[in-house]
């Protein structure tokens, strides 16, 4: 098969870890093993027979839950793993941007420690000579690279990894999430470098569960469930795809959802939908979110004041709205047996990003929890590009005094 | 990527004395002080306690000349032991070969027995123990010492990340493995029992040992023995230790 650098063929790759229930694993454990009794490890598969192919220059995000085996994929692209069986094939130079600055020794200078660096990474004195004013531009640390990297700040830490990992002129970029680190303005800066890549043509593999830089950065996506490809294709659809799938609900680390109440009224489906009534998980920005839910009832005679409140928080479970009928005024609800409501939620996504939307079935007056559905449907808020950033709003001009 | 040997390992082991001298008041001169100290510790117990070292002239340098020896092959085995533990995340998020972490203990160890052999051959000089013209087989010897230590460093540096025993193993190891070598009394001088001393001479390091101590420090070419201990010892070692190595590399770094 020809390969042209920057290319990427992952065919059938599965990936064995042994896990060990009782981590620390001496001697004295296999020496009794040899006796018949068996120490507990156990194979864990990280990825299962999983296939896809990049072509020279393509952005793909890898999106899924914890443990679906994104960062083992990146492992393995960046050679630092090998495949249990499978193969893995990629062209070119590849700077791997998996976790930064780690080769950096805390006592050893900037400076000494990007020789070492380089060295590890297969250049010579002569070319790291070049590279590194560079290096130090770019990082905005060209005062401190003779201070040993123990004072700096773990700002400086990460910048003068990235501006590293970054300065080898790659075919392929692999970025694990670690562009959540340092001051905004950085951020901005290696994000901009990253696009620059993009720019021109070099292969982008990004592993992010900020669903707003995927889809700025890739216009394809690999969804990976348990160490399998589920969906593969365009960006967006394959977002809101793994974003709108029960599996996936335990969406970034942090919380995971809950459930509980009496029952007695209880949600029997729930779906949510787009301004056109499409079912969605992806919403514009303006485009109001309908929640319809079928709810049912236990009550013989029926419901009379039923609260529906729902609250929308950050992946990490922190509650940022929190409303219900009740406190905006709006009618409760009454039926017998069973009842469709749609619940229209309008929302500014000041800060675009994916969130859990939380429902709940109460009835305050007599005290009861029917039903609490917590952190349980993975939104994603779409933010808009402002084009232009700066919009006018008004101008006056005043002459406070004169002389004539 | 299979990067470039001398670069990596250069660079790795100036980060290790580097690392080692950093904020140290006497700095480089501490690899000859060490092995300075052990050697007026134990010219003194050996001399003036035990009455052992007398039989030789200059025993103290006798002693510095095998503790040189010694402590390359000790420090360098101690220092890959956890060489691949201390550099986990490194291992884990850049691609290089691996090997080059415990060849680089190893290599640094190799510049202090560089650095102390010239300093113990001009004292040796001074108290007129002149090397043979043989003294050109220090070269052989030398590298031959540095293979076997890299196959056994390698070794144990794997084995150390499945099992932390090894570790605290080769602590306790080591200390015996002193004594079971000519360190502080020769061989072949008839102070050991004939069969013991038959027995010492299957020692990895005694061959090397015997090796350097003749053409330094009793001015001779070394015997026959040595030469195949050395080679037999260190093609072993070396072939082992890659291929124990080659064999578990994967698996290793999923296992840090």
């Amino acid at each position: 098969m020809r390969s042209a650098p920057g290319s990427i063929v992952f065919e059938d790759v599965s990936l064995d870890y042994r896990i060990f229930h009782d981590r620390t694993v001496t001697l004295m454990d296999t020496l009794l093993n040899l006796f018949g009794r068996r120490t507990r490890t156990e194979r864990l598969r990280a990825l299962d027979g999983a296939s896809f192919e990049v072509s020279p220059g393509e952005s793909v995000a890898l999106v899924g839950p914890n443990g679906a085996g994104k960062s083992t994929t990146l492992k393995l692209l960046a050679g630092i793993f090998e495949p249990s069986e499978g193969r893995v094939s990629v062209d070119g130079r590849v700077a791997s941007l998996l976790d930064l600055g780690v080769g950096f020794h805390p006592e050893l200078t900037g400076a000494e420690n990007l020789y070492l660096n380089g060295a590890l990474l297969g250049l010579d004195r002569a070319s790291m000579r070049d590279l590194i004013p560079g290096i130090a531009e770019f990082a905005e640390l060209e005062r401190f690279l003779d201070t040993p990297v123990k004072y700096y700040s773990s700002g400086m830490f990460m910048r003068l990894g990235f501006s590293m990992a970054t300065a080898c002129d790659p075919d392929i970029l692999l970025v694990d999430e670690v562009l959540a680190v340092g001051d905004a303005s950085f951020q901005k800066k290696c994000y901009d470098r990253i696009y620059g890549f993009k720019g021109t043509g070099r292969t982008i593999v990004f592993v992010s569960h900020d669903a707003e830089a995927v889809l700025r950065l890739c216009e394809r996506a690999v969804w990976l469930d348990r160490g399998r490809v589920l969906k593969d294709g365009p960006a967006a659809e394959v977002l809101s795809a793994y974003l709108s799938d029960a599996s996936s609900r335990h969406v970034p680390a942090g919380v995971s959802p809950r459930e509980w109440g009496t029952r007695e009224v209880e949600f029997v489906r729930v779906m949510l939908l787009d301004g056109s009534d499409a079912p969605a998980s992806t919403f514009r920005p303006g485009a109001p979110i309908t929640v319809r839910a079928d709810l049912r009832t236990r009550f013989p005679s029926g419901v009379d004041g039923l609260v529906f409140g729902f609250s929308i928080c950050r992946p990490d479970g922190e509650q940022i709205v929190g409303v219900n009928n009740l406190e905006l005024n709006q009618p409760l609800i009454s039926f017998r047996d069973t009842a469709r409501v749609d619940l229209k939620i309008s929302l500014d996504a000041l800060e675009p990003g994916s969130y859990l939307l939380g429902l709940a079935l109460t009835d305050p007056v007599a005290g009861k929890d029917y039903h609490w559905q917590d952190w349980f449907y993975p939104i994603l808020l779409l933010g808009e590009r402002m084009e232009p950033p700066v919009r006018l709003r008004e101008a006056f001009w005043t002459v406070r005094s004169s002389s004539s | 990527m299979t990067g470039n040997w001398g670069l990596m390992l250069s660079g790795l082991a100036a980060k290790e004395l580097k690392v080692r001298y950093k904020r140290s008041l006497l700095g480089f001169t501490w690899f000859l002080l060490k092995p300075l100290f052990q050697t007026a510790v134990f010219a003194v117990v050996f001399t003036r306690i035990i009455r052992f070292g007398g039989s030789l002239r200059h025993y103290a340098l006798f002693l510095f000349t095998g503790l040189l020896v010694w402590n390359f092959f000790s420090s360098s085995i101690s220092a890959a032991t956890t060489s691949l533990l201390d550099n986990v995340r490194l291992i884990r998020s850049i691609r290089f070969p691996r090997a080059a972490l415990p060849a680089s203990s190893v290599a640094a160890n190799a510049v202090h027995l560089m650095l102390s052999l010239l300093v113990v051959e001009a004292l040796l000089l001074a108290y007129g123990h002149y090397p043979p013209v043989s003294v050109v087989l220090l070269i052989p010897a030398l590298a031959l010492l540095l293979a076997m230590t890299t196959g056994l460093s390698l070794m144990v540096s794997v084995w150390n990340v499945y099992y932390r025993d090894v570790s605290l193993l080769l602590e306790v190891l080591l200390l015996a493995w002193f004594y079971a070598s000519p360190v502080i009394y020769p061989l072949g001088q008839g102070m050991l029992p004939p069969s013991i001393e038959a027995a010492l001479r299957f020692n990895p390091v005694s061959g090397f040992l015997e090796a350097v101590q003749s053409l330094l420090y009793f001015g001779r070419t070394p015997p026959t023995w040595s030469w195949i201990s050395m080679v037999c010892w260190s093609a072993v070692l070396l072939a082992g230790g890659l291929a124990v190595f080659r064999r578990s590399e994967p698996a290793v770094v999923k296992e840090l």
